[in-house]
């Protein structure tokens, strides 16, 4: 009994180091971490930091326009923004579209979600698939597509014409539709994934319970899975939403000069009209009201009667 | 509940097709023996095929951008690796700070980097280069290499490594021997998604290019707001191919809806 018991405890006195030396080898063992991470931290600091930083640094310069020299720190920027009504009815539209685009997103997208939550794996990872696969292929690529169904002799005109619906082709591209079209779609496959995720995580006994205490298919799907699936739905708003405040490239193919959004508009001042400092202003304005957008939204749920469900 | 099953069902497949249908649409539309596309097609040719080798601008598109994709995809997959493994396996203080700071890029909208780039860049001298078009690739690039190779490096079990050192093998040959063989599917599928993230993007290269170095989907998009040309459905779909390829391997590897933080398995 006894050597038996003192190896067991000499393995233990070799197995623990003293505290002391434990606590060294602990300060010291991130170091080679921290150098494998030097060349990253610096590339995104120099390429993206610093450029992020110096344009806002320009908002603030305002230059004389016509002699190009004289540059002055002024507030010059965001008062020519904010004062202007060009300025804020784009930025307006661009609310505008970006809330109905969520929208949109969000009719389309909850079926889905709820019938992958309802399915077997298999059927999950097909539709996964097929939903995400198009977020791998270029938007001017899916614009193209939307280009042959919507413009005025495309797909759906010639098909109302030739029904007799309607005796003109409705303009469907080139509006404010044809970017919610273009944008919604786009985006979709984010909402279902951001709903699909929360509901993934609904415990099913909690819909067995409701339809044990007799609670209807309709009145357990109103009081437990969307209650809480709204993390889900908010997160997909909130993603929905501010990829399309910022979106360049839908609008500017599907709504052209007739839906002037703020990425239409910041994209003429820097790359046509070249007034860099202005666009700066622009850029961050943009920024700053899709970040106060979605702070309300957000704090508007947290707030609400569901609180509970955002932990 | 059955009809109530049945709306929604027939709503989710709506929502599908509403999904699908603009990628649906254009590879029949580029068969098309008009002059102008349509869907349906009228006819069938594959003339507006042979007619993308008479644009010169096409293929020269096609091949800048599959070497600028090739070239992101290898540094993102260089920089995001190493941020990543040290992420994973070292007691970095300050951990989660570091990794919201390496995917910042991407909530950052592509539009306001490639301003900012631009801004920064011409003063010295990049704007308009191969190396500022690759570093602003880059940065949207590696962003989704950290995040598959950090998921990728989850699961993994750091004893291999010790047991790998304890039998004698000096660090690069652990790493080497050991650590790479067992996160390669993550780090195949973060360089494939990066390729794909660097073909595909338009809004940050719209900064980048130069009259002389423009890339695939600039010129279809270029062409898209000149004229309405089959030949943007013919270029469309050899695009959409070779991402059809590439998505069937990425989801053999990794699964396509893992990678944008949804659906798992």
């Amino acid at each position: 009994m006894e050597p038996v018991r003192s190896q067991i405890n000499q393995e233990r006195i070799e197995a623990e180091p003293p505290l002391k030396q434990k606590k060294l080898r602990k300060r010291k063992s991130w170091v080679p971490g921290l150098l494998l991470l030097v060349p990253i931290l610096l590339f995104l600091f120099g390429f993206f930091v610093v450029p992020m930083l110096y344009i806002l640094y320009l908002s603030f310069i305002s230059t004389d326009s016509l002699s190009g020299a004289g540059a002055v720190y002024s507030l010059q920027n965001y008062i020519t923004l904010f004062t202007d009504s060009y300025y804020l009815s784009s930025l307006w539209i661009t609310v505008k579209i970006s809330l109905l685009s969520s929208l949109v997103a969000l009719i389309l997208g909850y079926p889905i979600a709820l019938t992958m939550a309802k399915s077997t794996p298999r059927m999950r990872a097909i539709i996964t698939l097929l939903i995400a696969s198009p977020l791998l292929v270029s938007i001017v690529v899916r614009n193209f597509g939307w280009y042959l169904l919507l413009l005025p002799n495309g797909t759906i005109n010639s098909f109302l014409m030739n029904i007799g619906i309607i005796n003109k082709p409705l303009n469907l591209l080139f509006s404010e539709l044809g970017v919610v079209i273009g944008l919604s779609n786009a985006y979709l496959p984010f909402m279902v994934l951001a709903i699909v995720t929360s509901l993934y995580n609904i415990d099913p006994s909690l819909e067995k319970a409701s339809a044990i205490l007799g609670a209807s298919p309709l009145r357990s799907f109103f009081s437990i899975t969307l209650p809480l699936s709204l993390p889900g739905i908010v997160s997909g708003c909130v993603l929905v939403f501010s990829l399309s405040m910022s979106a360049y490239v839908t609008p500017a193919l599907m709504g052209g000069a007739n839906v002037p959004v703020m990425p239409v508009v910041v994209y003429d001042q820097i790359n046509n009209l070249l007034q860099w400092t202005f666009g700066s202003a622009l850029s961050y304005v943009l920024l700053a009201t899709t970040l106060i957008s979605v702070f309300i939204f957000t704090r508007a749920f947290e707030k609400s009667k569901f609180k509970e469900v955002f932990r | 509940m059955n009809t109530m099953g049945k709306l929604r069902g027939a709503v989710a497949i709506i929502g599908i097709i509403y999904i699908l249908i603009p990628l649906v649409v254009v590879i029949p539309a580029s068969f098309t023996s008009a002059m102008y596309p349509s869907f349906p097609p009228e006819g069938f040719s594959i003339q507006w095929y042979t007619k993308i080798l008479e644009r010169p601008e096409f293929i020269e598109a096609f091949f800048n951008s599959l070497q600028f994709a090739v070239l992101a995809a290898f540094f993102a997959v260089l920089f995001g690796t190493l941020g990543a493994l040290a992420i994973a396996k070292y007691d970095i203080p300050g951990k989660t700070a570091i990794t919201s700071f390496l995917t910042a890029p991407l909530s950052v909208p592509q539009l306001v980097l490639g301003i900012a780039l631009l801004i920064y860049f011409t003063p010295m001298m990049l704007a308009g280069t191969s190396t500022g078009f690759l570093i602003a690739h880059v940065i949207i690039c590696v962003p989704y290499v950290i995040r598959l190779v950090l998921t990728g490096l989850s699961g993994f079990d750091y004893n291999l490594e010790k047991a790998g050192a304890i039998l004698g093998a000096n660090p690069l040959t652990v790493f080497w021997r050991i650590t790479l063989p067992l996160i390669r599917p993550a780090i195949i599928s973060g360089g494939l998604f990066a390729f794909l993230t660097s073909f595909d993007n338009v809004t940050v290269s719209l900064f980048m290019i130069s009259p002389e170095m423009r890339t695939l989907p600039i010129e279809i998009f270029s062409t898209m707001q000149d004229a309405y040309n089959p030949i943007v459905a013919s270029v469309s779909s050899v695009v959409i191919f070779i991402s059809v390829v590439l998505i069937l391997i990425l989801e053999k590897i990794h699964g396509v809806g893992k990678v944008f933080g949804g659906g798992h398995h």
